[in-house]
């Protein structure tokens, strides 16, 4: 599945989240610091919240990057069929009764739409 | 063994295996940011972060193999452990800048 | 462990941040700059040819096992005889850089994208932001680490893991190299140690053509003489059978 939109929407989120929570946590140290009282640890809200937010992004970058391709170099021809192998642009004859012999394709319709 | 004697022909496909390769190498680079942006923000210092460092990328290379499906990873990749080893250094040291840069940001000062 | 100093808070916007933020774009700047500056390799169409030959003569020695002796033979011979392809005379080819003005653009642009911005830009925030403490790295480090973390600074009594606004611009540079990579993709021209590089392995092997032809045409003649052609398909009937 190629990077949708709404991975995209996943990814933002999740920066946006983090940002929030860097700056909740940064917040939290200066009212620490103005009531000099010493930093033990992150509230638990922060805390989640940037764990989540972590979790978040990795799930939207694992969607945004594109899907993996089988290595086997067989796989790519799985599912192709006999007839596309036999398909070669350079034998391509354009030039042959079928045009003579339709009703549609004249000589003066094809002058008509060059 | 069996498995082993049966892959012994399998011819594998080179550009395949490259785009495989430089998508997990993408992914795994931002997640080393990322958690160090994370790790910045939760404040963790000295072996603490460096815990959540190895946590991070062993969980992110979980996802990986849960994305490629558990029993059908073989199909995209030839060797799970590089997946989660290759060039872990280089990403510890991106990590430890972001985790330094965002550390700095919020705690310091 | 943190409360020991207070950093003001102030550095944080107008020292701390804008080192990142100049590190990242003089980066991102040189990535377009050599883009811009750098020139297409021009390839002489007689050393193409020239390689062209090498390996259609190496292919030939090979597989000579899958064709007729017959087709060997005569594949041999139009390489190898008096006047074949393997034998023709060519002027040697002076890579020398003095002569080759190109050379010496292509080298000057190098220099011009890589080492004076990164002169320059080292020596202004050297100047501009000199004397600050800008961050503290959240893991203890020894004493062996001061002189390189606290580059601008002596205080003798500080604990080694404060990070002087010098040491952070270097770090910086060495350190964004990967995040280079996720915003410009790879190969890109931002990371100056890899060019760096690359310019020594262009001095050195003038970017993988053969300087002089005489001496692989010798060499490839002398392996397609000695080749002895042993068909690898005398059972090819039975065993497709």
């Amino acid at each position: 599945m190629p990077a949708t939109f709404i991975h995209r929407s996943i990814l933002t989120v999740g920066f946006l989240s983090l940002f929030h929570a860097a700056y909740s946590a940064a917040q939290h140290r200066s009212y620490l610091r103005l009531n000099d009282l010493d930093f033990t640890h992150l509230p638990l809200d922060i805390f989640l919240q940037a764990l989540v937010s972590l979790f978040i992004i990795m799930y939207g970058v694992l969607n945004i990057t594109g899907d993996f391709k089988e290595i086997k170099a067989a796989a790519e021809l799985d599912n192709k069929s006999w007839e596309t192998f036999r398909n070669i642009p350079s034998f391509y004859i354009f030039n042959h009764r079928g045009g003579k012999s339709s009703p549609v394709l004249t000589k003066t319709s094809l002058e008509e739409i060059e | 063994m069996a498995n082993k004697i049966k892959n012994e022909f399998v011819a594998y496909s080179e550009p395949a295996i490259r785009n495989n390769l430089s998508i997990v190498e993408y992914c795994r680079t931002s997640v080393a940011a990322v958690s160090g942006c994370t790790a910045g923000v939760l404040g963790l210092t000295g072996l603490y972060g460096a815990l959540f460092f190895v946590i991070a990328v062993t969980s992110f290379w979980f996802m990986l193999i849960f994305k490629a499906g558990i029993d059908s990873w073989k199909k995209y990749f030839i060797s799970r452990k590089s997946l989660l080893l290759n060039g872990i250094f280089g990403h510890f040291f991106t990590y430890i800048l972001c985790w330094t840069f965002i550390y700095g940001m919020v705690h310091v000062y | 462990m943190g409360a020991d100093l207070i950093v003001d808070p102030q550095i944080r916007f107008w020292v701390f941040l804008p080192i990142v933020v100049i590190t990242f774009l003089v980066g991102i700047l040189r990535h377009y700059a050599s883009i811009l500056l750098s020139s297409q390799k021009k390839i002489e169409i007689q050393q193409l040819a020239d390689s062209q030959l090498l390996l259609r003569a190496r292919a030939l020695r090979e597989n000579s096992g899958y064709i007729p002796k017959n087709a060997f033979l005569i594949r041999k011979q139009a390489f190898n005889k008096e006047d074949g392809y393997l034998m023709q005379k060519r002027p040697a080819v002076s890579q020398n850089m003095m002569t080759d003005p190109s050379m010496m653009t292509d080298m000057l642009k190098g220099n011009l994208t890589n080492v004076l911005p990164m002169i320059v830009i080292g020596g202004w925030i050297n100047w501009m932001f000199s004397g600050f403490i800008t961050t503290k790295v959240p893991f203890p480090l020894t004493l062996r680490f001061k002189s390189m973390l606290q580059r601008g600074i002596e205080l003798s009594h500080l604990d080694a893991s404060w990070v002087s606004s010098a040491s952070w611009y270097f770090l910086n540079v060495f350190g964004l190299r990967s995040i280079y990579t996720l915003v410009l993709g790879e190969n890109n021209a931002a990371d100056q140690s890899k060019q760096m590089q690359e310019q020594m392995q262009m001095t050195g092997a003038a970017s993988g053509m053969p300087a002089d032809p005489k001496v692989p045409f010798k060499a490839e003649w002398e392996a397609l003489e000695i080749t002895e052609h042993q068909t690898k398909l005398a059972d090819v009937e039975k065993d497709l059978l």
